[in-house]
C-alpha cells in the first residue's frame, strides 16, 4: 500500500525536484543537495521520500536518467527533465504562485 | 500515454532488471553519501553506518518505489494469479470436478446460442441491415397468394412508386429452375430480382458485376445471370474466367455477368439461392405462371422489400403507408374478377386490410426455429445456474477447510478485500479453463448436433457453421465472467468473515458452522432445478415417442420418393404427360420394384393445396376450412398402402378431358360434405373465382384418414383426382414400394433416370423414414438434449446434496459418538439423518414443482399429445430425482451409523 501523503506535499515534493533539475542533470543525492540548497536549507529530502518520488516522475514521462560518473568519480544515476517535464514544472510553477498568492492573502485577512 | 505503456510493460515483464538497477542506484547512492563523510574525515565504517542510517532502511525505499511503479496492481494481480494456480493445483481433483463442471455448463450453453444466433438472431450480411423491411397486406387475403410475405407485382410497382418513406424499395422471387453446363443437369434454387436489389443491398461483385436497373427494364430482354459466391466455388470450381460464358437455365442460355460478394446468398436466411436472375425474366424461369405480364391485381407472388429513410421508424413508416395502400385497395375493388363473387360485406372486410411492416430478417424458418431453439437456450441457461450452485457449494465447503489459511494471511496484515479479490481470482481462473474447454465442447456439440439434425445438403442450406465467431466468443467471455461471480462471491464474502482468533485456536475436532444453512439453500435450488429440467425431458421425450409411435397412418418402410420437373426444362403439357406415362411403365421395370404411385404433391413435408368447393347443401368457405387437395396416380393408394374403404380407386380408364371427373376422398371429406349419406356418387365442384362453378366431379372412393402435411395436424378434409384429368402438368412427386431395403435402390433409381432423361434432374431422393426422420429434427434435437441436460442436472444436485450431507455428518461426528454411547441403535442414526435429507429433497421438489407448474404453459406449442402439466411425467421425475438423491443421502448417514463413540468422542 503506498504510504498515505498528502496531496499538497507531494506536488511540493514533486515540483522541487522539477525545479532542481532545470539548470542541469543531476543524481539522487545531488538532487536532494540542490533542493536543500535553494531552499535555503528548508527542505531535507531523505532517500526513502526522494526515489520513489523520482520513479514516479520518470514514470510519468517528465524525467529520464542515465548512468554516468559523478563528480568523484564513482557509478551514479543521473536524472533530467524532459520536454514534457519542462512543461509541467511550467504549469506547476504557476498553479503554486496562484495557490500561495491565495494562501497568502487569505492568512494575512483578519 | 505511450511512455506509460512502456512503462507498464517494462515494469511487468522486466521486473528483475528493474529490480537490479534499483539496488545499484540506491548502492550508489549510499556510497556517495559515506565518501563524503569520508572526505569530511569521519572513519569510513563509522561513515557507511551513517549513510545507511540516513537512508532510513534500504528495504524500507525499495518496497515505496515499486508501490509508486506503473501497474503495481498488475503486479498483485499476477501475485493473486500465480497464488491462486498454486492453490488450485494443490487439490487437483476438485479443481477437475470443477473445471468440468463449467466446461459442460459454459459448453453447452456457447453451442445452443452459436445456433440460435446463426439461425435466429443475426440480421442479413448487406449494408444497414437494421433498415430493410418487408411489406406485406394483413386482413382477409382474396385471390392467389404464395404465402403471407408476398404481393402483386401491380401493387409493388404502386407503393415503390408511390411512398415517401424508403430510400429505395426492390422485390424477389424465390423459384427453382433446371440448370444446363456442359453434360450436368441440377435443380438449383434461384433469386429473381428487381434490378433495384444489389443497389439497395449495397451488395457488390466478387468479379464481374451484378444485376443493374438496366438489366430489368424490359421483360424477356436481358437473359444474364449472377452466381453467388459459394455456388461459383463448388460447382464452378471458383474459375475466374466463367464471366461471359454461358450457361442453360429451364433451357434458356443465360450469360453470366458475375459473382455476388462472399457471405451473400439471397435475403431469405435459411433459403439460400445460388443463382440471382433478372425479374424481367419470369416468364422463362417460371415456364408455368407469369405474374410479371398477367396483370391481375390479386396475384400475390413478389416479396417487397424497403429500405427505412435515415430516420424514419418502422412504426412511423407502416403509419403513413396506410392511406396509399387504401387508395390501391379501392383501384383493387373495382376489378372484374372481385365483382362476380364479392358481396358488400366482403368489400367492406376487403378494404379494412393494411400494410404491415416487419424486419427484413424475417421469414418461416425463422418462426419455426424461434421456440425451440430459445427454450434450449433456456434449459442450458438453467444447467449454468444449477452448475454455479454446485461450485458455490463445492467453494463454500473449501473456504471452511481454508479458514485457518485465511485467518493467517489476515492476522499478517492482508485486508480482507485482498480476501475476497484472492478468492474471485480463483473462480476467475476456473472459470477461464472452464469456458477454454467449453468452447471447444461446444465446437464438437455443435458439430455432431448439425451432422445429426442435417443432412448434409440441408446443413450447407441452412449456412450454419460449428466455428466460433465474434459474437460466440464474446457470449462465451460474458458467460464466464457472469458464472465466476455467480458461484465465487457468495463463498468469497462467507470467507472474508473469518474470525482470527477462533480460526487460529486449535479446533482440530469441530469445525465451524461453515454457511451450514446457505449451503443447504443451495442444494434446495439445486434439486428445485433438477426437477424443473427433468420434467422438461420428459414431456419432450414423450412429445417425440408419440409422434414417432402415432407416423402418418401408412406403411413406411421400404418407401422411397424423390421429385422431378419436367416442365421446367420447357416440356409442353403434352410433352409432359407423355414423359409421366412413360416414366411410371419404366419404374415399374426395375427389379425389386413392387409398385409406383404418382403424387402432384409431396406428403408430410408441410406443402397443401387448398380450394373452397361446393355442392348441393355447401358452398365456398374460408381458407382454413378449405379441404386439401391433391391429384395423384392409380397405383398411389396401393403403393402407400393406404386401403380403400368404400367404392374404387382410379384406373387409367379414367383419363379424360382436361378437366376433374372422378374424386377419392377421405372420411372427414364424407362426414363433412355428405353427411348421413353415401357419398359414392355424391357431386361436387372446385370454385373458381373466374366462371361460374357446377358441381360435377364424382366421388368414387372413400379413404381412411391419414396425415397429409406433417404429423402433428388432425387430418383434414382431403380430396384426390387423377392426375392425368389435371389441365396442366407441372411437377410430380414419385413413390416407390420397394422389396428389401430401400437404400439399395437409390443409386439404380438414379441411373434409371439419367438414362430416361439426362436433362431432368431427380431432386430429394430418399427414403419415407428418412423424411420422416427429418420432419421431426426438431423434436428429437429438443428431446434428446434436454434428456441430457436432465440426466447432467440430476448428477449435479446429486453430488451437491452428498456433498452437503458429508459434510453435516463430519461436523455432527461427536454429537453422533455420544447418541451412539448413550444407546442410539445405528437404525436411529441413520434415520435422524435420513429425515434431514429427504426434508431437503422435499422443500427442492416442492419449489420445482410450483416452478414446473408456472412455466408449464411456456411450452404448451412444442409438446403433442400430452399436457404440459402431464402429472405420469411430474411424478415419475420426482421419484427418479428422489431416489437418485435418497442414495446420495444414505452413503452418509451409514457412514454416521458406524461411528464409533470412542473415536468420535477421542477427537476432540
Amino acid at each position: 500500500m503506498p504510504t498515505p501523503q498528502s496531496d499538497l506535499l507531494q506536488g511540493t515534493l514533486d515540483l522541487l525536484i522539477l525545479k532542481a533539475l532545470t539548470l542541469q542533470e543531476l543524481h539522487g543525492m545531488g538532487i536532494s543537495r540542490r533542493i536543500a540548497q535553494i531552499t535555503g536549507g528548508t527542505f531535507d529530502v531523505k532517500a526513502g521520500s526522494l526515489f520513489p518520488a523520482l520513479h514516479r516522475l520518470e514514470q510519468a514521462g517528465w524525467l529520464t536518467s542515465s548512468w554516468g560518473q559523478s563528480e568523484t568519480n564513482r557509478r551514479a544515476k543521473f536524472y533530467a527533465l524532459t520536454k514534457a517535464g519542462k512543461r509541467q514544472l511550467q504549469t506547476e510553477s504557476e498553479r503554486w504562485e496562484r495557490i500561495s498568492l491565495a494562501m497568502a492573502t487569505a492568512l494575512r485577512t483578519t | 500515454m505511450i511512455k506509460r505503456l512502456r512503462a507498464l510493460w517494462n515494469n511487468v515483464f522486466d521486473r528483475k532488471q528493474l529490480d537490479r538497477d534499483l539496488d545499484d542506484e540506491l548502492r550508489a547512492y549510499v556510497e556517495l553519501v559515506s565518501a563524503e563523510r569520508v572526505q569530511a574525515g569521519v572513519d569510513p565504517e563509522e561513515a557507511q553506518r551513517d549513510a545507511c542510517r540516513q537512508m532510513g532502511g534500504v528495504q524500507q525505499v525499495i518496497q515505496n518505489v515499486r508501490d509508486v511503479r506503473a501497474g503495481v496492481w498488475l503486479d498483485r494481480l499476477v501475485q493473486d494469479v500465480r497464488y491462486g494456480i498454486r492453490t488450485l493445483a494443490k487439490n487437483p481433483a476438485f479443481t477437475l470436478v470443477a473445471m468440468a463442471t463449467l466446461a459442460l455448463g459454459i459448453g453447452a450453453n456457447t453451442a445452443m446460442f452459436s445456433l440460435l444466433d446463426q439461425v435466429v438472431l443475426r440480421l442479413l450480411p448487406v449494408s444497414h441491415p437494421e433498415q430493410l423491411v418487408i411489406i406485406r397486406e394483413t386482413g382477409n387475403h382474396y385471390g392467389n397468394s404464395y404465402g403471407v410475405n408476398t404481393i402483386s407485382w401491380p401493387m409493388f410497382e404502386d407503393l415503390r412508386d408511390n411512398n415517401h418513406v424508403f430510400s429505395g424499395m426492390f422485390c424477389r422471387f424465390p423459384a427453382t429452375v433446371n440448370l444446363g453446363y456442359r453434360d450436368r443437369a441440377a435443380q438449383i434454387p434461384a433469386e429473381l430480382v428487381s434490378g433495384s436489389y444489389f443497389p439497395l443491398l449495397g451488395v457488390g461483385a466478387a468479379i464481374g458485376r451484378t444485376i443493374a436497373p438496366d438489366d430489368d427494364a424490359v421483360p424477356d430482354s436481358q437473359p444474364v445471370v449472377v452466381l453467388s459466391y459459394s455456388f461459383w466455388r463448388s460447382y464452378f470450381d471458383g474459375d475466374r474466367t466463367v464471366i461471359g460464358r454461358t450457361i442453360a437455365l429451364n433451357s434458356h442460355t443465360m450469360t453470366i455477368i458475375g459473382v455476388a460478394q462472399p457471405g451473400f446468398d439471397g435475403v431469405e436466411l435459411g433459403e439460400p439461392a445460388q443463382v440471382f436472375v433478372p425479374i424481367m425474366m419470369k416468364t422463362e424461369m417460371t415456364p408455368h405462371s407469369d405474374g410479371l405480364k398477367d396483370r391481375r391485381r390479386r396475384l400475390s407472388w413478389v416479396t417487397a422489400y424497403g429500405r427505412l429513410k435515415p430516420g424514419v421508424s418502422l412504426g412511423q413508416a407502416q403509419l403513413s403507408l396506410q392511406p396509399l395502400m387504401h387508395s390501391i385497395l379501392e383501384t383493387e375493388v373495382q376489378q372484374p374478377e372481385f365483382f362476380r363473387t364479392f358481396t358488400a360485406a366482403d368489400r367492406k372486410l376487403f378494404l379494412r386490410n393494411r400494410i404491415e411492416l416487419v424486419p427484413g430478417s424475417e421469414n418461416g424458418l425463422r418462426e419455426s426455429m424461434r421456440r425451440p431453439l430459445w427454450l434450449l437456450v433456456a434449459l442450458t441457461g438453467a444447467v449454468l445456474l444449477l452448475a454455479c450452485a454446485n461450485l458455490a457449494n463445492l467453494l463454500l465447503a473449501r473456504a471452511t477447510s481454508r479458514e485457518r489459511e485465511f485467518a493467517v494471511r489476515l492476522a499478517i496484515g492482508a485486508g480482507r478485500a485482498r480476501i475476497v479479490r484472492q478468492l474471485l481470482v480463483e473462480s476467475l481462473l476456473l472459470s477461464v479453463a472452464g469456458a477454454a474447454l467449453g468452447l471447444a465442447l461446444a465446437f464438437v456439440a455443435d458439430r455432431i448436433l448439425l451432422r445429426i439434425y442435417l443432412p448434409a445438403d440441408a446443413a450447407a442450406e441452412f449456412l450454419v457453421s460449428p466455428i466460433p465467431d465474434g459474437r460466440v466468443l464474446a457470449f462465451t467471455l460474458g458467460a464466464m465472467l457472469l458464472t465466476s461471480l455467480v458461484f465465487g462471491l457468495l463463498p468469497a464474502m462467507h470467507a472474508s468473515r473469518t474470525e482470527i482468533t477462533l480460526s487460529l485456536k486449535d479446533r482440530s475436532g469441530a469445525l465451524s458452522s461453515g454457511g451450514i444453512s446457505l449451503r443447504r439453500m443451495l442444494v434446495g435450488i439445486q434439486v428445485a432445478l433438477s426437477l424443473l429440467l427433468l420434467v422438461g425431458a420428459g414431456l419432450f421425450v414423450r412429445t417425440l415417442r408419440n409422434l414417432e409411435n402415432l407416423g402418418p397412418g401408412f406403411p413406411t418402410d421400404r418407401l422411397l420418393t424423390f421429385r422431378i420437373d419436367p416442365s421446367l426444362n420447357g416440356y409442353s403439357d403434352a410433352e409432359t404427360k407423355s414423359f409421366y406415362e412413360r416414366l411410371n411403365v419404366n419404374l415399374q421395370t426395375v427389379p425389386g420394384v413392387a409398385s409406383v404411385g404418382f403424387s402432384t404433391m409431396p406428403l408430410l413435408q408441410g406443402y397443401a393445396w387448398r380450394n373452397a368447393v361446393l355442392g348441393k347443401n355447401f358452398e365456398g368457405a374460408p381458407i382454413e376450412e378449405q379441404p386439401v387437395l391433391c391429384e395423384v396416380g392409380p397405383a398411389y393408394f396401393a403403393t402407400l398402402g393406404i386401403p380403400i374403404v368404400a367404392g374404387r380407386a382410379f384406373t387409367t380408364q379414367d383419363d379424360g378431358p382436361a378437366k376433374y371427373k372422378y374424386a377419392v376422398v377421405n372420411e372427414t371429406f364424407a362426414g363433412k360434405y355428405f353427411p348421413g349419406r353415401n357419398p359414392i356418387g355424391q357431386r361436387f365442384g372446385l370454385v373458381n373465382e373466374m366462371e361460374p362453378t357446377t358441381p360435377d366431379i364424382e366421388v368414387i372412393g372413400v379413404i381412411p384418414d391419414r396425415k397429409y402435411r406433417d404429423l402433428r395436424e388432425t387430418p383434414p378434409a382431403q380430396a384426390y383426382f387423377p392426375y392425368f384429368q389435371g389441365p396442366h402438368f407441372r411437377f410430380m412427386t414419385i413413390y416407390l414400394r420397394t422389396e428389401g431395403d430401400p437404400l439399395r435402390f437409390e443409386d439404380v433409381l438414379r441411373e434409371r433416370m439419367r438414362q430416361f432423361d439426362p436433362h431432368v434432374p431427380v431432386v430429394g431422393l430418399e427414403t419415407m423414414n428418412q423424411q420422416i426422420g427429418f420432419s421431426l429434427r426438431t423434436e428429437r434435437l429438443v428431446a434428446s438434449l434436454s434428456a441430457v441436460f436432465g440426466g447432467l442436472a440430476t448428477l449435479l444436485a446429486v453430488i451437491g446434496l452428498y456433498g452437503v450431507m458429508a459434510y453435516v455428518v463430519m461436523r455432527r461426528t461427536r454429537e453422533i459418538g455420544i447418541r451412539i454411547a448413550l444407546g442410539a441403535l445405528r437404525s436411529n442414526v441413520i434415520a435422524m439423518v435420513m429425515r434431514e435429507v429427504l426434508i431437503l429433497i422435499a422443500a427442492g421438489l416442492a419449489a420445482g414443482f410450483s416452478l414446473a407448474l408456472v412455466l408449464a404453459d411456456i411450452i404448451r406449442s412444442q409438446l403433442f399429445g400430452l399436457n404440459p402439466r402431464d402429472p405420469l411425467t411430474f411424478v415419475s421425475s420426482a421419484l427418479v430425482l428422489t431416489v437418485a438423491a435418497g442414495l446420495a443421502g444414505f452413503i452418509p448417514a451409514l457412514r454416521a451409523s458406524s461411528v464409533h463413540p470412542t473415536t468420535a468422542l477421542r477427537q476432540e
